[in-house]
């Protein structure tokens, strides 16, 4: 690396006079370039004499360039006006507007792009500038200087002097600034443990949700469920049997409800009366989870009918539904809350009561 | 079935499975093969089967589940055992399966199976169509259990417009848990996956749902209805199986953001930065 | 000059006069004109995230036009017959006939998507090349902030707009983010009510996000971005080591007219590449989605390819859950420390690497000139780490999608992610570190002995030598003068320094040549090339 000092005042050139008549354009530019600390230690043109054969090759290119990027945008305007665009199911003209405005926009925008980046490049001289750089801390005196006005300022308000105003300032100004916070965080704060029934702990299944009555299982239509409807091996998506139950109102709601063959049954039903809160919520070979996962509470429904296992497909947790849906794989802690499962006198499944666990993804409070 | 190594598959079936959906008037061609087929068959076993002719230790079989009989003690009792009772650990017994099962699990290729994995594979199906029949034939007549229902298995969007839509409804709530939105099929535990469903023909994907294949699970006549099941598949056929969305010529394999996130690194930032390269190099 | 009689040819003149008696604008006006900038093609990165973000205000106004932020349920009875009569959200709705009956209203879609895409894509390419090049040290700290605090913003940015159409996609993604929220200990469940307004999913939501992801996330990016290009502009731009370059100049072409061409040609090519991604590949289909309904999910559910990492890194992690017996107990989910604490982290520690690595260093000193990688091991050993990392996260927030396609278990991925995590960043730092001593070596080997020729000479004694051709001036035994390494390339090859002709022509010139390459007494001339085999 040159060691050479270029500082475009001392090296050489020297301040002109920019109203002398026989200076050239480019002399004046220079002295330009002088006052703002450039100089120019290249600049020669990319082609042998004016008017060369290469050079005419690339304004020839360039224009094509140009005029391929009108012709798109003329296509892309026919085609955007003529092409038969309204949506219509299966294979149809209209499958193909989205791409042809895509590929006519692209090629347009593109040969305009390189049509201006070649004329940059090949057709504009070369040019090696070296400015120099201001960086750097300002000099000493200007930091004293500044440094003391910030300083004289606060002298001038002379808040150090006067306490009192200070005290009357935090008093004053503080006040303020909560009474402009108040609205935001008043406004957006919902408590989520109020009410008899509090949001984060109930789900629709609660009695309370059904004027006290169990509340019955449904399909997403609100059709009511008898054991038979779900073959062996088989399992449904059920929802609370309430107005809007199917709906995101009750997004903590939907129940997985699975049908077990007869030998996982016995298995699952040997688990879930071990355990206190399971106890006796299947009924017959029937069971019925809670279908949000306890990690992020995505759908834990991909249901794996001959090694029983529940997964969740946004993080993979697996859940062993013979084993009172424990997690056995996966970033989830918690089991799948069981849904404790009867019939009713019509021969409709309805659920005996809420769930006795929280359901959803976990949280600080969670009893 | 269900030991855990994990399953691989040949490639050039990984590299065939979304581009070998044969076109409409192939399938509808086929549909209608099968269709007569049925009725053939519908109309032979009506007339072979009274009343009584089932005695369990002495069945009657048919003509066409004689031959299937042929080919199960060639092909299939190793696993499945004699008379379909079924062998442990090898194979499960297909009293009651239905043809339904046979047919779905012959005509897809994954029976005969290979070797023992984490799933059964989907590969070119060994049997023929008549002798797929035939095993059905066989299946039904020792154990009996689901079959296909006879006639059109995708609703006419002319006459029922509101099909597509209802069973892209059901689909949504009772499918795509394991196949995707797109129908491009997931991954399931330790190394089993729900496949694809863009090849699959309505007979494949309503045997599937009827029978419960491997993992999944079944849906029978009680929970999806025969007519709510071929809305689904109308919904499949008519729209997931159509490789074609209105915005772009490639789809990208429907995968969702991560095949977009290669996308805009592999083109995106590729193009950009050989432009960059470009407009930086000496000439 | 009569009065009154208007002068055409003055008019300009005139009018510029007005303007800078007004403005006093004559001079910085030139200095604009006049300002150097370095070229170097990795200098252009940051301007793929600058243009498409112009291309996503713009796209993202058209859309503005059409959707509606509204979660009232409508039934949907538009040109999509998979979802007629299917109810949904006022907000898909929407959407939907933004795709299907605005005369180029998925166009428009695609181009916003795909262009987010691009921003988040080049703002880590972009960080990349600033971190490995060492462009973050003083006094440019402030701006490698900034950088962050955009992608950070980008990231919000996207995550709001992913939620807004409503689909089946984007409420598993807010279901999550609830999920996230509800981990914090103690505020957690106030949190996500006070977001959601209620329970999950309430009725706000959209409302919410799409005044932050039209106005506050942009607003701020807006602000943000004008400061960092202020800075760029004002510290003026790093450039790498050379000929003539020192840490006190910048040594490059003028602003006008050929840099400001380049700039706007690169812009139209960044539009044309989104304008034709957005044509021929299809993004987010949402119609195939349906409406969110908290009973339905996909398998593949994956957030855009940004927030991949997060999403990865929880399904990396352990099913640990601290439990505090306290009270009614309490307890602090495992998805708390890769999301909240984890998220955190990745952002606050590269926020804090400028001023980590000068006090590592005890360097002081402004830094205009950049450092090539190899120069600088460390650096390159802990971005690898980084990057191996991030990356790790990235592909395992897609294991199912990889699992699946690949024929791989999914557990097996799972464990196969938490081992990589652990294993392989250290790893790349160890081979990163060693690949970088191993070039300085060779360019410090060069420089003492020159470039190795292939030529093969015997000596008197039958030994073989390779002939070197030195790269500067040799002392009265031919030995060359060991030359100090100057930060810059080191020609290697006989083509590098002129003696042979370049190995590929066009397009695939080597790029990084200076402009003046150092000049060895061999140059051209055939007849001192003779003295290539009378080296020794």
């Amino acid at each position: 690396m040159t060691a050479v000092h270029h500082h475009a005042g001392e090296s050489g050139t020297q301040p002109v006079d920019v109203h002398d008549p026989h200076l050239t354009r480019f002399e004046i530019v220079k002295e330009g370039l002088r006052r703002d600390d450039i100089e120019i230690i290249t600049y020669e043109s990319q082609f042998h004499g004016p008017n060369s054969k290469a050079e005419k090759r690339v304004v020839r290119n360039i224009a094509f360039l140009f005029v391929l990027s009108g012709i798109a945008s003329l296509a892309f305007l026919v085609f955007y006006i003529a092409w038969p665009w309204e949506f219509e199911l299966g294979h149809t003209m209209s499958d193909y507007y989205t791409p042809i405005l895509g590929i006519t926009l692209g090629i347009a925008l593109l040969s305009l792009g390189f049509a201006i980046l070649a004329w940059a490049k090949k057709l504009l001289p070369h040019e090696l500038s070296i400015q120099q750089r201001h960086g750097g801390p300002s000099p000493e005196d200007e930091q004293l200087i500044t440094g003391q006005t910030m300083l004289y300022v606060a002298d001038e308000l002379g808040v150090q002097r006067r306490p009192l105003l200070k005290g009357a300032i935090a008093l004053g100004m503080a006040p303020l600034g909560l009474a402009a916070a108040a609205p935001l965080v008043g406004g957006l704060i919902e408590d989520p443990h109020k009410g008899e029934h509090p949001m984060m702990f109930t789900t629709g299944f609660h009695p309370s949700n059904n004027d006290g009555k169990p509340v019955r299982l449904t399909r997403e239509d609100g059709s009511p469920i008898r054991p038979e409807d779900v073959s062996a091996g088989g399992q449904m998506t059920v929802f609370p049997g309430i107005p809007h139950g199917a709906t995101n109102q009750h997004a903590d709601s939907p129940t997985l409800l699975i049908h077990l063959r007869a030998d996982d049954a016995a298995k699952t039903r040997e688990n879930a009366d071990a355990d206190p809160r399971n106890k006796g919520s299947m009924w017959g070979n029937y069971v019925a989870y809670s279908k949000i996962c306890t990690h992020a509470g995505c759908p834990a429904s991909l249901y794996e009918q001959q090694t029983n296992r529940l997964l969740c497909p946004c993080h993979q947790s697996q859940f062993l539904i013979t084993d009172n849906a424990q997690p056995v794989f996966g970033p989830a802690t918690r089991r799948l809350p069981m849904l404790p499962l009867t019939v009713d006198e019509e021969g409709f499944f309805v659920a005996a009561s809420d769930y006795r666990d929280t359901v959803g993804p976990d949280f600080w409070e969670r009893p | 079935m269900t030991s855990d190594t994990p399953a691989r598959r040949r490639a050039r079936v990984f590299f065939s499975r979304r581009r070998s959906a044969p076109s409409r008037a192939r399938r509808r061609l086929g549909a209608a093969v099968r269709m007569l087929a049925a009725l053939f068959l519908a109309g032979g076993v009506y007339t072979v089967f009274t009343p009584g002719a089932f005695a369990d230790d002495d069945i009657q079989l048919s003509a066409a589940a004689r031959e299937g009989k042929a080919l199960f003690d060639t092909s299939c009792i190793t696993c499945h055992g004699r008379d379909g009772q079924g062998v442990d650990d090898r194979g499960p017994s297909l009293i009651g399966v239905g043809s339904a099962s046979v047919e779905f699990q012959v005509s897809t290729g994954r029976m005969p199976m290979t070797r023992q994995e984490a799933q059964a594979e989907q590969k070119a199906p060994h049997f023929n169509e008549e002798q797929t029949k035939q095993l059905a034939q066989y299946i039904q007549e020792i154990g009996g259990g689901p079959q296909i229902p006879e006639g059109e298995l995708v609703e006419d969007l002319k006459t029922n417009p509101d099909a597509i839509a209802r069973g892209g409804e059901l689909f949504r709530v009772n499918c795509t848990s394991c196949h995707g939105f797109g129908g491009g099929g997931g991954a399931l535990s330790s190394g089993k996956f729900a496949p694809g469903l863009h090849d699959a023909t309505a007979e494949q994907i309503y045997a599937a749902m009827l029978t419960g294949p491997q993992n999944m699970p079944v849906f029978g006549d009680n929970q999806l209805t025969p007519e709510q099941k071929r809305q689904i598949i109308t919904y499949i056929q008519e729209q997931l199986q159509q490789e074609k969305d209105p915005g772009g010529i490639f789809n990208l394999g429907r995968y969702g953001p991560s095949t977009e996130g290669m996308a805009i690194f592999l083109v995106g930032i590729t193009i950009l930065v050989f432009t960059a390269l470009w407009i930086a190099g000496k000439s | 000059m009569k009065r009154r009689k208007l002068d055409l040819a003055e008019a300009p003149v005139t009018f510029a006069k007005g303007v800078d008696a007004r403005f006093t604008a004559s001079t910085p006006l030139r200095g604009l004109l006049n300002k150097v900038f370095p070229d170097h093609w990795s200098f252009l990165l940051g301007e793929i995230a600058l243009f498409s973000f112009i291309v996503l205000l713009l796209s993202g106004v058209f859309l503005t036009l059409f959707f509606d932020p509204s979660m009232k349920e409508v039934q949907y009875d538009g040109e999509y017959l998979a979802l007629k009569g299917t109810w949904m959200s006022a907000a898909y709705e929407s959407s939907l006939n933004l795709s299907f009956e605005v005369r180029g209203g998925l166009f428009m879609r695609q181009m916003h998507h795909w262009a987010a895409l691009l921003f988040m894509a080049s703002i880590i390419v972009h960080m990349a090349r600033i971190f490995f090049t060492g462009a973050f040290r003083k006094p440019r700290e402030t701006n490698w902030v900034i950088g962050i605090v955009l992608f950070l913003l980008g990231f919000f940015a996207g995550f709001t707009g992913y939620s807004l159409p409503d689909d089946g996609l984007s409420g598993t993604g807010l279901r999550i983010a609830s999920a996230i929220m509800l981990t914090l200990p103690v505020i957690g469940t106030w949190l996500s009510a006070a977001i959601f307004g209620g329970e999950f999913p309430g009725e706000l939501i959209i409302g919410r996000f799409y005044i932050a992801h039209v106005l506050l996330i942009p607003g701020g990016l807006l602000a943000l971005i004008s400061v960092h290009l202020g800075l760029v502009f004002a510290q003026k731009h790093t450039q790498w080591p050379g000929p003539l370059r020192t840490n006190q100049n910048v040594v490059g072409e003028r602003m006008f007219p050929r840099y400001a061409m380049k700039q706007g040609g690169f812009f139209m090519a960044v539009f044309g590449v989104i304008a034709l991604m957005a044509g021929m590949f299809q993004i987010n289909p949402i119609w195939l989605f349906g409406p969110y309904r908290a009973a339905e999910v996909s398998s593949a559910s994956q957030p855009d390819f940004y927030v991949m990492f997060m999403d990865g890194l929880v399904r990396l992690m352990p099913n640990w859950q601290i439990y505090i017996p306290f009270g009614d107990g309490y307890s602090i989910p495992p998805m708390f420390w890769p999301a909240v604490v984890g998220l955190g982290a990745l952002f606050t520690l590269p926020m804090a690497y400028p001023w980590l690595e000068a006090r590592k260093l005890k360097d002081k000193r402004i830094h205009h000139l950049l450092e090539r990688p190899r120069d600088n091991p460390e650096r390159v050993g802990i971005g690898m780490m980084a990057f191996t990392f991030f990356f790790i996260a990235t592909l395992s927030g897609g294991n199912d999608v990889i699992a699946d396609k690949f024929h791989i278990s999914l557990n097996a991925m799972t464990w196969a992610g938490r081992i990589g995590l652990l294993i392989l960043p250290p790893l790349a730092y160890y081979i990163s570190v060693r690949i970088c001593l191993g070039l300085q070596q060779h360019d410090r080997q060069v420089l003492a002995h020159g470039v190795e020729t292939g030529i093969i000479k015997r000596l008197p004694n039958g030994q073989f030598i390779e002939v070197h051709q030195p790269l500067g001036p040799v002392d009265e035994h031919g030995h060359p003068v060991p030359l100090e390494y100057a930060g810059w390339v080191v020609p290697k090859k006989m083509n590098r320094i002129g003696a042979l002709a370049p190995a590929v022509k066009g397009f695939f010139f080597p790029v990084e040549k200076p402009a003046e390459a150092p000049v060895s007494p061999a140059v051209g001339a055939p007849a001192k090339r003779e003295e290539i085999s009378s080296g020794r």
